[in-house]
């Protein structure tokens, strides 16, 4: 037996999940318009007094301290210089339970990385702030993190400032978070300078009874915040999680839900979005996906008369199932640093070779961002590959995004918060493999004969006949070359099939 | 689901704040292509919900998943407290990636076992191969001390 189960009797016995959601009433229409700030200030109040910490949080002083960052560690400015440069930005995840073990892990990867991340453990995620406490308790006594993130509520404003002041480079929340308020309370008045989630994104495939319009609302909330930074001179920038369940979601689905959660940020005052996207491994899919999510963002945010914004793009190595050994590893890695190279990504999350076996090492993750950084550095200054087959996947993803979204605001009847709500109620939106009770379930990708991502069934998903035609020739003429049927067997297999050393699944 | 699948039932879920549902997602299906009954809890399920659920349904075992690495915390007294509510020799499973960081698995695999789990199993581990394990140690356990063994 491990000492970090025997040193203290009143711990051996795990504590019971006592979810603290914030009271939320349910019957408040929910609306898609900046809160007013009285209703901010009464819901501010309330946030704040969800776990001691948030006594600290004190809106004009984080404004000041705010101010007082350098340019260097400023999230949006690296962005903004990458953008205009044309680089693709290196940034890691990392989180462990302790400050101290936080500081030397951040400082740890900042030479090899642009901006840095702080990612949250799972129990901060669902608002277990007291289960985050036993977690540190343990990891203490344990002499090592026992946590698979950075409980940042827990460590308050003070902790977290003593983090942002160690490092010299932007740090941004990664997390998971359905109701984020008074994380994000806490992380920007101590500094961070990015804030990444969304209420589709950090409900659908991290959460299991969540209602969509509660985290949507609570989402409100945050991106009110970052537009209240914004207002006060401060430029906090924000990024839909774009992976969703990381597994071979297709791109016009983590699209939607990028333009969506883009148009309501926007609406609360939110000036600075990166938009994001997985990798799914079929070079040219993932090209053009990147390429169509900076144009459909274009096209749908002025269209719904924003301007003024600065719009970036973030491509997520490889999200779903990771080979055991290391050098297997390297190649999943190099193959998504060559695709945000050859994409004009703004920004690459990294993986590490430790990726089958969970949280990575320091090293683990240096290695990670060493090897995409060469991949980075000799691809950059090359042309950005054009071809008939990358335009025609572009036109493809465009056509998909716009007859979902069209159908989204149809329901919605002009509020597009309603009109999401409604579409996952009735599987016109429907995320692939996602925990939340609130999604259908029902659409099913697979891998066509080149590793691209079709959709098996569509479920109640509204795209065009012609374009459900192609990827029904797409995967019919996969199932003739491997001689059966395509169905769920198939999808298991492409499931499996990067951690079993190949990107389609071909039977055995 | 086929008529034997009633003679093996088991209650399945991903254990404590993991929200991972793709592996919860292929277990069952093919727990239930090797003829065992799945009930499945889904996703964030706490030690007590499991244990009800075994209660409630009369299920052979308890089958636990967990891939973010808290399993560490979120497994410990599992045995105990099936104990405490009166199921204390139901066969519990556990696997996943069970632990922060990059440990051997015979390391992580007497953890585990010293927690009082009877099966620890990697993610490496053959689906198929596990159903047929976790079949045999069923009705080993439902026949044991009765002099003739059947098998299924």
């Amino acid at each position: 037996m491990l000492p970090a189960f025997s040193c203290n009797l009143s711990l051996t016995k795990p504590p019971e999940p006592r979810p603290t959601p914030m009271p939320f009433d349910a019957t408040l229409p929910l609306e898609n318009k900046a809160l007013s700030r009285d209703a901010f200030e009464q819901e501010r109040e309330q946030t704040l007094g969800g776990w001691p910490t948030g006594a600290d949080v004190n809106f004009e002083e984080g404004v000041r301290y705010q101010l007082d960052l350098p340019p260097e560690k400023r999230f949006s400015e690296a962005m903004r210089k990458a953008d205009e440069t044309g680089a693709t930005l290196l940034q890691p995840r990392a989180g462990v339970a302790l400050l101290q073990e936080q500081i030397e892990l951040l400082t740890g990867l900042q030479d090899v990385c642009d901006v840095l991340p702080t990612t949250i453990d799972a129990y901060t995620r669902h608002n277990r702030y007291q289960e985050a406490d036993v977690g540190i308790a343990r990891s203490r006594e344990a002499g090592r993190s026992l946590m698979n993130g950075f409980p940042a509520v827990n460590h308050g404003l003070r902790g977290c400032r003593e983090l942002v002041e160690a490092l010299s480079k932007p740090v941004q929340v990664r997390h998971g978070t359905p109701d984020a308020r008074l994380l994000a309370e806490i992380t920007l008045a101590a500094g961070f300078t990015s804030y990444e989630g969304g209420g589709i994104c950090y409900n659908i495939p991290y959460a299991k009874s969540v209602p969509l319009a509660r985290s949507i609302r609570h989402w409100q909330y945050c991106d009110r915040l970052v537009g209240l930074y914004e207002e006060a001179g401060v430029r906090i920038n924000r990024e839909p999680f774009g992976p969703l369940t990381g597994t071979l979601v297709p791109p016009f689905v983590s699209h939607c839900v990028m333009i969506l959660e883009g148009l309501l940020a926007l609406e609360q005052g939110v000036r600075c979005i990166t938009l994001g996207y997985g990798q799914a491994g079929n070079l040219v899919q993932d090209i053009a996906a990147i390429r169509s999510l900076r144009e459909l963002g274009e096209e749908f945010f002025s269209a719904a008369g924003y301007e003024g914004y600065q719009l970036s793009t973030v491509f997520h190595q490889w999200m779903g199932g990771f080979p055991e050994e290391e050098s297997k590893a390297y190649g999943v890695i190099c193959l998504g640093a060559a695709a945000a190279s050859l994409a004009g990504a703004t920004k690459v999350i990294v993986k590490t070779p430790h990726e089958a076996e969970g949280v990575p090492t320091l090293a683990a993750n240096r290695d990670g961002l060493k090897a995409t950084r060469q991949m980075i550095n000799m691809l950059s200054e090359q042309v950005k590959p054009t071809s008939a087959e990358i335009e025609l996947e572009t036109d493809m993803i465009k056509r998909e995004v716009r007859a979902v979204l069209s159908k989204v605001f149809e329901l919605g009847e002009g509020n597009i918060a309603v009109g999401t709500v409604r579409a996952f109620e009735s599987g016109v939106m429907d995320i692939p493999f996602a925990p939340a009770q609130a999604n259908a379930g029902v659409l099913m990708p697979v891998r066509d004969d080149h590793g691209a991502l079709r959709v098996l069934e569509k479920g109640n998903s509204p795209l065009p006949d012609d374009v459900l035609a192609f990827h029904r020739d797409k995967i019919d003429e996969r199932a003739r070359s491997e001689g059966r049927e395509a169905s769920f067997k198939m999808v298991v297999d492409d499931v499996n099939a990067i951690s079993d050393g190949r990107l389609v699944g071909r039977p055995k | 689901m086929n008529a034997a699948a009633k003679h093996y039932k088991v209650v399945l879920g991903v254990i404590g704040s993991d929200c991972h549902a793709v592996g919860n997602k292929i277990i069952t299906s093919v727990l239930e292509q090797e003829g065992i009954a799945v009930v499945n809890l889904g996703v964030m399920v706490s030690q007590d919900e499991f244990i009800d659920t075994a209660i409630e349904t009369g299920a052979d075992a308890i089958l636990v998943s967990s891939i973010y690495g808290h399993g560490e915390i979120d497994c410990a007294g599992f045995r105990g407290r099936c104990i405490e509510r009166g199921v204390g020799d139901i066969l519990l499973y556990v696997g996943g990636n069970l632990v922060i960081g990059k440990r051997p698995f015979s390391e992580v695999e007497a953890l585990f076992r010293d927690m009082g789990f009877d099966r620890v199993c990697s993610p490496r581990s053959d689906l198929v191969d596990i159903a047929a394990t976790l079949k045999d140690d069923i009705l080993e356990r439902r026949y044991a001390g009765e002099p003739m063994r059947i098998t299924a």
